[in-house]
């Protein structure tokens, strides 16, 4: 029996209300161990104060698009790019390249009983030195922190990990050699390691930034974080902010991470008073605990100064760019799989590679059918 | 009321033989006659009264001055400007010697100042009338006088005025005479009550805006070359006799001539040389050419012999035997199918051109030694190929005319006589 | 350091396809319609030619509404354009013209480099357009608003039997250029140039502007026809004799009896010609109707104002013609056009019958002369034409004899045919018009040269751009915004369409070494002491 649509909509609005709860909006909740959230009150938020400085913030951030694949080897364009900014302003890079580019080639083997992933890299452009190192980019197919659910990692992920070390590789190229004490670096997305080896990249990163007195941070710009009453911790905020009427840029102190994989400081902030989003700042613990309130807001003014572009308010615009300049489009996608594709037919291997990638290319196949 | 006589181009001494010598001053004895006659109050002669500025032959000479003294004496007196003619770069014609004379009066009195050229007028005592005229130079070269003349100052002078000029005007041309070197009206001072003017040998009068009489009595007789043709065509021959006031009343042609004349044309197409000359001594043989003047055009492509093989000297005395006063035999238009052959038989050119200018020479009427006989052919074959030469790619028109004209004026010896 | 290096960059090709080439213009530089940019490369320097504008942005459209509503409703607060210049620049759209390597010039046929620089042309990229032997000037070129020191010159002699068209709305310059392209053409003494000049404005003196009077040479090189002729010109004045049936067949509606009944009375007087006067003086020939003479009487005392006062004497209204006088005038102007004068004929106090009876006296005279010479071989075995000067005809309001319906109505008149035939004989057309789009296409296909000034008008512009010898579809926009002086020169003699500044008449003759108006009354001729005789 047919329904009529709206009745169907109907319905499915009045489940979902049922679950939405508009009424308490509870504390942030993190399911990992090591993080101390604080509770959300309308007194939590601190206005972001103007404090004016020429310090810098450098953003990086990273692209990548497998370029030719098989379900035993993946081959993918990576891209690391960074930029760096006072307030609204755009500073030039000194020395090191502003873009880092390589082919990372991931092939499974099979070893020790088990199909092993190995990956080589391929620079086409930067220096070799700002690369992540090839070891660290082996892992068991069945690593518990690739796979998805108890399925064989996809060799896709794989890939996609390089490109994550290599932003952390480039963003302690930048601390070392173009940032200066009281400076920002900013990744985005969150400083949490999930990958193997991911963790000794972040280290040498963190270490690095502290030895130099550059503040390490990282802004996400989705977050799937909740409270423990079910409500999503970000609109819970923007709920709280609302309720306090508060008119001007702010921050809110969530949650102090401790564990090794996350050892951080959150907030929640709002970087543009007109703007309706708000992001999840994260800041390294030690250098987060070392900032008197004065420090705070100055590296906030940064950003709040950072994040005042038409396009996007309230987002930093250096992320932004970095976003923008790093990302691997499908046509250059295209144009590096013509590049290997007529090596591999001018090297009569295309016939031998093309029996794999058939496996996988069912999708594209299905897509080109319309 | 008065009334005075305008003629010019009388021409004299360019007929010198004969009965034609006689009919040309007769023409002007006659004019002059009709002028004490009629009683005019003054003669207006706009140029060319003789045919040379320095006439060799005297007695024509004699006979003019004779009936210009008597016209004086009779208390008419003579306003004259140079012609193309009878004048001279160096104010030496005979014209100066009869005004020092007493017998004419030249109404030419320029003066330059500043660049720009002044006419002093000559006030006639019984009239009134003031007279100003230009003379002219040979080729034209009156126009530069023209483009220095100070209009406005004539044209501000008042009284019945009369401006005398021997030109053609380019406004007044007639067809035939377009490549005639002319004047435009518009370097004429506007508002004169007469234009009397010479140089074109057929009467005519005319009136462009700003300009209401213009008039051109043509030769007394049959001036010379083409005009014969002309006359004999029916072209009338005299001088105008104006009568005025304040303004002009009336313009009177008076007619002089004394001979009748003849025209006749033929056409020898088809014939060859012998029966060419057969015909026209045929013809000839029946003209009633008693006490005329003949003019014969002959004209055609003749099938076969030379045009050199009819003798025409020959054809001319059987129309003088018969009473003729004088014939003119036009052959220009007379050609021979058997020339164009002689050319294709690959003779050197020269050759040809040294035969064809003999044959000729002899038909050109020049007093001029030089120009006569073998010393005349030789300077035409000179002059010929000096006219031939070509354009230099390096000169323009106006420096190749001026390296034309400078040798060829080497050929004529007449190297300096233009110097302006 | 190359010519690319020294000079400023202003932009950079970034896409497009033939004809339509991407360039981004480099901020604080100007990128103007019009403009003539080169991009260097191993073939040689490619010129390129921007034909459209418009805005560029990496920001999304409605981004930018939004973004200018905040603004303007005073919103926006502390917001603004990061990156301002990298994110929202201009775009200019191009078409590459020329390829020049050396000396040699050629239509590109590849696509510039991608993303090669581009630079604003300088003087030495166009020396090839200098041809000092060439003596037709039109003006300098021009890049968008910015004249070069380049002169554009053609060469006389194939611009003017290959007809040029000038069309033109009414303030555009047009007049100003023809008096530039005749003065730069006065020495050419090989070519002739007949102007039918309606406004008085070309031949200047009797001061008035300047003009062609004023030129050096202007004494043994222009003649001037007029009815109120200024001393030293010529007073416009035809003989009725010079005018034949056939004439006034082209310029008046006839119908077949009053045709032939026009040439009974002309074959009646072929001998003494004067068969107009025999019109008026009630001489009908045999097979001539009354009526039919009274319309022939009305219909010249229409065309040419011509009429009998009450001695029964022949008058002329229009003092341009005469019964009289002017027997030599058509000679005069044929002789002096032959000998590669120009001759102005000043109509400005004629109608138009009357002015365009006198340009087809002269050019049926003109044409049958050199249609003969064609014929006839001279000394050096080629044919007399060969030797003869071009010879051009300047007419304005061009429609009034090339037009479509005035064609349809009446068949070819002379100068439609000089305009399609005229070629072969060395007779050319200078045609002036403000309605390209009346003219046939037929027409229009043999007038090779044009030189188009602005023009507002929809159809005048799709009609000026479909009948030009290049492509000028991408010239739209910018035949709209041409400048009073600018103009475009497109001909099968520029290897592309050429943009032009015509210079002021006055400035370009002030260029010329003057003639010293003081030395003329003292001329060369005539020295002080010389007594005037």
């Amino acid at each position: 029996m047919k329904r009529k649509t709206s009745q169907v909509a109907s319905e499915l609005i009045k489940r979902l209300d049922t679950h939405l709860n508009d009424e308490s909006i509870g504390n942030p909740f993190f399911p990992e161990r090591g993080i101390q959230p604080f509770p959300l009150t309308t007194d939590g938020f601190k206005t972001i104060q103007n404090v004016d400085s020429d310090k810098k913030t450098a953003f990086v951030d990273g692209g990548n698009q497998e370029v030719l694949g098989a379900p035993n080897f993946s081959v993918q364009l990576n891209r690391v790019y960074f930029g760096m900014w006072s307030g609204n302003k755009r500073i030039p890079e000194r020395s090191i390249p502003k873009r880092i580019e390589f082919f990372a080639a991931t092939f499974s083997d099979f070893e020790r009983g088990e199909i092993q992933y190995s990956t080589s890299l391929f620079p086409l452009a930067g220096e070799e030195a700002i690369l992540p190192r090839e070891r660290d980019l082996s892992f068991s197919s069945m690593d518990r922190s690739i796979t998805v659910g108890n399925q064989r990692a996809d060799i896709y992920r794989v890939g996609s990990i390089s490109r994550r070390f290599s932003e952390l590789v480039l963003a302690k190229s930048v601390v070392e050699n173009e940032l200066a004490p009281g400076d920002v670096i900013l990744l985005d997305g969150t400083l949490q390691t999930a990958f193997p080896n991911e963790y000794a990249y972040l280290a040498e990163l963190s270490q690095a930034a502290q030895k130099k007195g550059v503040i390490l941070g990282g802004l996400s710009k989705t977050s799937a974080l909740f409270t423990d009453t079910g409500y999503s911790l970000l609109g819970a905020l923007d709920k709280l902010s609302a309720e306090k009427g508060i008119t001007s840029e702010w921050y809110y102190p969530i949650a102090d991470g401790t564990s090794k994989d996350h050892f951080v400081f959150i907030l929640g902030v709002k970087l543009n008073a007109i703007s309706e989003r708000i992001f999840r700042l994260e800041i390294q613990r030690d250098q987060f605990l070392s900032l008197d309130e004065r420090e705070l807001n100055e590296l906030l003014t940064q950003l709040v100064r950072n994040s005042a572009d038409y396009t996007f308010p309230g987002y930093p615009y250096g992320l932004i760019d970095a976003d923008r300049f790093a990302r691997v489009t499908s046509s250059e996608r295209e144009h590096y799989f013509a590049i290997l594709r007529s090596q591999m037919a001018a090297m009569g291997k295309w016939e031998k590679f093309y029996r794999h990638v058939k496996a996988t290319d069912a999708h594209n196949v299905l897509n080109k059918l319309g | 009321m008065h009334q005075f006589a305008h003629m010019a181009d009388v021409h004299l001494g360019a007929n010198r033989h004969g009965k034609m010598a006689e009919l040309e001053i007769g023409a002007f004895v006659r004019a002059m006659d009709m002028c004490i006659t009629r009683k005019v109050d003054f003669i207006v002669i706009s140029g060319d009264l003789f045919h040379v500025g320095v006439p060799s032959d005297l007695n024509t000479v004699r006979q003019a001055v004779a009936k210009m003294r008597e016209v004086t004496e009779h208390g008419i007196p003579i306003y004259a400007i140079y012609g193309s003619h009878d004048y001279t770069p160096t104010s030496t014609s005979i014209i100066d010697v009869i005004e020092s004379a007493g017998l004419l009066t030249k109404i030419v009195k320029p003066q330059v100042i500043d660049g720009t050229l002044k006419l002093e007028c000559v006030v006639d005592a019984r009239t009134g009338a003031k007279l100003v005229g230009i003379s002219a130079r040979r080729m034209g070269l009156e126009r530069e006088y023209y483009d220095m003349l100070d209009r406005e100052e004539l044209e501000r002078l008042d009284g019945f005025k009369i401006f005398a000029f021997h030109s053609g005007i380019d406004e007044l041309k007639p067809e035939y005479l377009s490549r005639m070197d002319s004047i435009p009206i518009s370097l004429f001072p506007k508002g004169f009550d007469y234009y009397a003017g010479g140089h074109v040998h057929q009467h005519s009068e005319h009136r462009l805006p700003g300009y209401d009489r213009i008039v051109f009595p043509g030769p007394l007789f049959a001036g010379y070359g083409r005009d014969f043709e002309f006359t004999a065509k029916g072209e009338r021959r005299g001088f105008y006799i104006v009568s005025f006031d304040q303004t002009v009343t009336d313009v009177e042609f008076v007619e002089t001539v004394l001979v009748e004349s003849m025209f006749k044309e033929y056409s020898l197409t088809g014939l060859n040389s012998a029966r060419a000359q057969d015909t026209l001594a045929e013809s000839f043989g029946s003209l009633d050419v008693d006490g005329k003047i003949v003019v014969l055009k002959i004209r055609g492509e003749l099938s076969g012999g030379k045009t050199s093989d009819i003798d025409f000297v020959h054809l001319q005395n059987l129309l003088y035997d018969r009473g003729a006063v004088d014939v003119h035999l036009g052959r220009r238009g007379l050609t021979s199918a058997d020339y164009a052959s002689i050319k294709v038989a690959g003779e050197d050119v020269t050759i040809i051109e040294e035969r064809l200018f003999k044959e000729n020479v002899g038909t050109v009427h020049t007093n001029i030694p030089e120009l006569q006989g073998d010393s005349g052919v030789k300077l035409s074959l000179e002059l010929l190929r000096v006219l031939k030469e070509d354009k230099n790619p390096a000169e323009n028109k106006k420096e190749y005319e001026a390296r034309m004209i400078e040798d060829a004026l080497g050929v004529l010896q007449l190297k300096g006589a233009f110097e302006k | 350091m190359t010519r690319m290096e020294e000079l400023e960059i202003v932009g950079q090709i970034i896409a497009g396809k033939v004809a339509h080439i991407l360039i981004r213009e480099k901020t604080d530089t100007k990128i103007e319609l019009g403009n003539l940019l080169v991009a260097e490369s191993r073939n040689g320097l490619l010129i390129l030619q921007v034909h459209n504008l418009f805005y560029g942005s990496q920001v999304s459209r409605e981004v930018l509404e939004l973004t200018a509503g905040l603004e303007l409703e005073g919103r926006g607060g502390s917001l603004e354009f990061f990156d301002e210049s990298l994110r929202n620049y201009v775009l200019a759209e191009a078409r590459a013209v020329a390829l020049v390597s050396g000396n040699r010039v050629t239509i590109p046929k590849a696509l510039p480099d991608f993303f090669s620089s581009v630079r604003h042309v300088v003087n030495e990229d166009l020396r090839f357009m200098d041809v000092p032997e060439n003596t037709a000037y039109l003006g300098k070129v021009r890049s968008g608003s910015n004249v070069l020191d380049v002169p554009v010159r053609l060469n006389a002699q194939d611009l003017f039997t290959h007809h040029v068209l000038i069309p033109a709305t009414t303030g555009r310059g047009k007049s100003n250029l023809v008096k530039v392209l005749l003065w730069s053409v006065v020495n050419d003494d090989n070519l002739g140039v007949l102007v039918l000049d309606p406004h008085d404005e070309y031949y200047g003196g009797r001061g008035k502007e300047l003009g062609l009077s004023n030129h050096p040479d202007a004494k043994d090189k222009v003649k001037y026809y007029s009815l109120a002729a200024p001393a030293g010109t010529n007073t416009l004045v035809i003989n009725l004799k010079s005018i034949m049936p056939w004439h006034i067949e082209e310029l008046v509606n006839l119908t077949d009896p009053q045709s032939e009944a026009l040439y009974g009375y002309y074959f009646a007087h072929k001998k003494d010609k004067q068969w107009i006067e025999a019109i008026f003086k009630d001489e009908r020939p045999e097979n001539v109707a009354p009526m039919t003479a009274a319309v022939l009487q009305r219909k010249f005392k229409t065309a040419l104002g011509l009429d009998v006062n009450e001695q029964g004497d022949l008058i002329c209204y229009n003092r341009a013609f005469s019964a009289t006088s002017g027997e030599s005038t058509l000679s005069e102007m044929i002789a002096a056009l032959e000998s590669g004068m120009i001759v102005v004929v000043d109509t400005s106090r004629l109608s138009d019958k009357a002015e365009l009876l006198i340009g087809s006296l002269v050019i049926n005279e003109i044409l049958t002369k050199y249609q003969r010479y064609k014929q006839e071989t001279g000394s050096s075995g080629v044919s007399k034409l060969e030797d003869k000067p071009v010879v051009s005809i300047v007419i304005e309001e061009a429609p009034r004899v090339l037009g479509a319906d005035v064609l349809s109505q009446g068949g070819d008149t002379t100068y439609s045919t000089v305009a399609r035939e005229g070629r072969k004989f060395k007779i050319g057309l200078v045609a002036i018009t403000q309605l390209t789009s009346v003219i046939p296409t037929t027409v229009l296909a043999n007038l090779n040269t044009k030189i188009i000034f602005g023009n507002e008008m929809a159809s005048e512009r799709n009609a000026i751009i479909s009948s030009a010898a290049q492509d000028l579809k991408e010239d739209y926009a910018t035949i709209g915004s041409l400048d009073k002086g600018e103009a475009i020169v497109s001909s099968i003699f520029t290897k592309f369409a050429i943009p032009i500044q015509v210079p002021l008449f006055d400035d370009y003759v002030a260029e010329y070494p003057s003639r010293d108006t003081s030395e003329d009354k003292h001329d060369i001729h005539l020295k002080p002491n010389r007594r005037v005789v």
